[in-house]
């Protein structure tokens, strides 16, 4: 489905957007993935097939300077998904300017001033897709969440106007709202792991693996979805009907 | 670390329950306002005041305040 196309994928070194990395180069796309951690970004790459017209690029995106240098290593592309993201959960009365700078930085600015990089050098072709990670909790109210969901709203916010700028040279802008994806970021949460697995009660269809989300990417990525932009889907396993 | 100072910490992360129901041997688990937003902000309030990183699991393993002070002025003095 995806054959020939170059995607980058970031935050590819772990969880949903290593699994999404994987599913796509099932399909033959040929992929540039970036992530912090070398030693698993590497073990990802090994793992593809497309290896040859693939590579990986180990970037820290909210450095602004080494995003520079760093997109001069990739190719003209036909999709990005924006997977890298952090989550902490904080209660409101522990709101401080670092935990909402460090948050902001990884979740919205790193996303939107690297974007801004491959679109001001020309690194996105005419009929590209863009597929933001960005998660349910934007849209709920879920308790210690503030800063995590105004990250993941200011994400779907401008998917919409990205979708609008970007229409005439057809290049698509979309955001998955992923709910609970059983992924590494729930251990390394600061709440107890039994929190979110007694969620799965909520969950008409289960708690969502991370190829339910790399599934939904590879069509958003495909000539399939080429009349879909600037929207936001909820991927819940039915969460948000109740 | 003074564990009267931390047992005052330990309360005021909470609104409703007096004061006085919070000494070294309170099992705070059992307290009717204890929730996963108060757990939280006990992490939260360790970190800020003692300058100490704990997780769920502390607060998992530890039955009453003087527990998990006993986590915390052990981390302090490593």
């Amino acid at each position: 489905m995806l054959a020939g196309k170059n995607v980058m994928v970031t935050g590819a070194s772990s969880g949903i957007g290593r699994e999404i990395a994987l599913v796509l180069s099932k399909q033959n796309a040929n992929l540039f993935i970036s992530g912090r951690n070398e030693e698993r970004l590497k073990q990802v790459f090994e793992k593809l097939t497309c290896r040859d017209k693939s590579n990986y690029i180990v970037c820290d995106l909210t450095n602004e300077e080494e995003v520079k240098s760093k997109i001069k290593l990739l190719p003209t592309l036909d999709g990005v998904v924006f997977c890298a993201g952090v989550n902490e959960f904080v209660p409101f009365k522990f709101i401080s300017k670092e935990k909402l700078e460090n948050i902001f930085n990884v979740n919205y600015f790193s996303v939107i001033l690297l974007l801004q990089k491959l679109l001001k050098n020309k690194l996105i072709n005419k009929g590209a897709s863009l597929v933001f990670i960005s998660s349910i909790s934007a849209q709920l109210g879920v308790p210690a969440t503030a800063i995590y969901a105004a990250s993941k709203a200011a994400i779907n916010s401008t998917v919409k106007v990205l979708a609008s700028e970007l229409a005439p040279q057809k290049i698509r802008a979309n955001a998955i709202c992923p709910g609970i994806v059983k992924t590494p970021m729930i251990g390394n949460a600061n709440i107890d792991v039994s929190q979110f697995l007694e969620q799965e009660k909520n969950y008409p269809l289960g708690l969502g693996m991370p190829v339910d989300i790399a599934n939904a990417v590879v069509f958003h990525l495909s000539d399939e979805s080429r009349w879909l932009t600037g929207n936001i889907l909820m991927l819940d396993g039915g969460f948000t009907l109740q | 670390m003074e564990i009267q100072q931390f047992i005052e910490n330990f309360a005021a992360q909470f609104d409703e329950t007096d004061a006085s129901e919070f000494t070294i041997s309170t099992r705070f688990k059992e307290l009717q306002e204890w929730s996963s937003l108060i757990a939280l902000s006990i992490i939260m309030m360790v970190n800020e005041e003692y300058d100490i990183g704990i997780g769920a699991k502390e607060i998992v393993g530890s039955d009453t305040i003087g527990d998990l002070y006993t986590i915390v002025a052990t981390k302090t003095t490593l």
